[in-house]
């Protein structure tokens, strides 16, 4: 007797298969997963750090954790991708908090303070990158709740329009609807930021 | 499905911010290649990212990145560098055992403060890794392989099962008075070193005949059995963890179930026939028993499921099956599957 493939989901039996090559130590399951999901991990983290030296960092340490212990990763209880971009978001936010730390640590200590130009960004970039995660993060704070919300999961932490609808309990067309909204909202708040003088002007 | 403009529409939000499951993601591209509003449209959607993402405006789309165009390639060779590679380059034969040691080290990274966790027989997750050791060894010492640990006092003529339960025991009463990561340590060094040999690495002298723990098989099956061994148990202490132990990947898998067909038509050679199948990565059917007769009964079961049978982690009645015909030929079958007892 021919019994039919059973149609599964494709993905979770893909996850399930590369995980069991992880787990028995196969390094080409490694390289497709840095392959598939490289570029998402980085996305994820330099939106949290704004760096792309912390961002190489972060997924060296994501695929590093994956490699080592596969069973850190269960594909019984999400995807891949999810997993991945979750951790990415996690290393980045802890690096992000270590580097806050470090900037405290150096401003209480005025011989630091003066070291800082030689081995940071110059001081006009570093301004720059200060102003534009301000503009940035006062843009996002002006997005009504809901779209903010969809903007975080499907922006800052990777996760489809899909996951993110359902994390949220949304139908996946308001999903898609709030996350279009945002950007528009976004683009005109980043693109032409309120300037103090012309809002007490108008 | 290209067509579907507002489909296409609705997803240009996402798309931009990468945020596409795979199966819509293959939607966009060919859409917007012959639709101006909606290519005018995502463009639009794409700079308000570049504007969110900081970066240099490159042009490229945040969904290129999916395919790992990222730079080349620091991260993942550091990554990898995280572990130990699986020993590359053994032959076929011992590839199986290779993939179990890497499994099994891959599984006792999980089990930091959790040695004690009670897994088979009377063995908690130390006790059982020193089986290993025990079990290993005989291998080892038969491929010219310096045992690691003192000597037990058997004496000559012990039957081999008595003598291999007493090693098993002598092994585990000497780590119980080591560090579970000792006997991690001494384990892998021995897995190491039996990988190492030149039968690991050489079909030909894997080719000879050696008698290990009464059974007289090639090197080359010793190694699968090696394997065998080492995952079982692997699955074992996953089991005690909560955490499943996927089953060894389809070639080995395949290694596995001939080589325990073998074994077990070797004790079925004049029993009922029965017709026999193992499906699973590679279906196959062999007729067990004497070739004189009939097909009396036809017997079906899946490969982990065999060798979890034949690892004695099922009990004849309970193993999932299909079967037809003579039930007493099959109970036999079954029976003797479980009772091959080379674990």
């Amino acid at each position: 007797m021919v019994v039919p493939v059973e149609p599964t989901l494709e993905q979770p039996s893909i996850d399930v298969e590369l995980h069991r090559r992880l787990v028995y130590g196969d390094e080409s399951a490694l390289r497709e997963a840095y392959a598939t999901y490289g570029g998402l991990v980085r996305r994820v983290a330099v939106r949290v750090t704004q760096s792309t030296a912390a961002a190489e960092d972060v997924a060296q340490e994501v695929f590093a954790q994956l490699w080592s212990r596969p069973y850190g990763f269960d594909p019984r209880r999400g995807s891949l991708r999810t997993w991945l971009s979750m951790l990415a978001h996690r290393r980045a936010v802890d690096w992000v908090r270590s580097e806050s730390r470090h900037r405290k640590d150096a401003r209480a200590d005025d011989s630091a303070l003066a070291a800082i130009p030689d081995t940071g960004p110059g001081p006009d970039e570093a301004v720059v990158d200060r102003e534009r995660s301000l503009l940035l993060h006062t843009a996002l704070a002006e997005l009504p709740r809901t779209q903010r919300e969809v903007v975080h999961l499907a922006y800052f932490a990777g996760r489809t329009y899909r996951q993110a609808a359902v994390e949220l309990g949304i139908p996946e067309g308001t999903a898609k609807t709030r996350l279009r909204s945002a950007l528009r909202k976004l683009a005109e708040s980043l693109a032409d930021p309120p300037d103090p003088a012309s809002v007490r002007g108008a | 499905m290209t067509n579907d403009h507002d489909g296409v529409r609705g997803l240009l939000a996402a798309w931009a911010v990468g945020a596409l499951p795979p199966g819509d993601a293959r939607t966009v591209p060919p859409h917007l290649a012959g639709c101006e509003s909606c290519a005018t449209e995502a463009e639009r959607l794409r700079d308000t990212v570049r504007l969110l993402d900081g970066g240099p405006s490159d042009g490229r789309p945040p969904t290129s990145a999916l395919n790992g165009s990222g730079s080349a390639d620091g991260a993942l060779a550091m990554a990898l560098r995280s572990r130990g590679p699986r020993t590359p380059g053994v032959a076929p034969h011992a590839a199986p055992y290779a993939a179990a040691v890497a499994g099994l080290q891959a599984l006792v990274r999980e089990l930091d403060g959790r040695w004690g966790t009670p897994v088979v027989h009377d063995w908690d997750a130390q006790a059982t890794v020193a089986h290993l050791i025990a079990a290993d060894e005989h291998l080892a010492v038969a491929l010219g392989v310096a045992p690691r640990l003192p000597a037990s006092h058997i004496p000559e003529g012990t039957p081999a099962g008595d003598a291999w339960d007493r090693r098993t025991a002598d092994v585990i009463a000497h780590e119980h008075t080591r560090t579970p990561e000792e006997t991690v340590a001494t384990w892998a060094a021995q897995a190491a070193a039996l990988l190492a040999t030149p039968e690991a690495w050489d079909p030909e002298p894997a080719a000879r005949a050696v008698t290990v723990m009464g059974l007289r098989l090639p090197v080359t099956d010793h190694f699968v059995i090696r394997a065998f061994e080492a995952w079982i148990h692997t699955d074992d202490i996953g089991r005690a963890l909560g955490l499943p132990v996927p089953p060894p990947p389809d070639k080995h898998l395949d290694h596995l179930v001939r080589l325990a067909v073998r074994i077990l038509g070797l004790a079925l050679h004049d029993a009922p026939p029965v017709l026999f199948e193992v499906t699973g990565p590679t279906d196959t059917s062999w007729v067990l028993g004497s070739g004189d007769d009939p097909v009396t009964a036809e017997l079906t079961l899946d490969a982990v499921d065999f060798c979890l049978l034949v690892g004695g982690r099922y009990a004849p009645a309970e193993v999932p099956r299909a079967e037809t015909g003579d039930t007493g030929a099959v109970r036999n079958v079954l029976e003797t599957a479980a009772a091959l007892a080379w674990l």
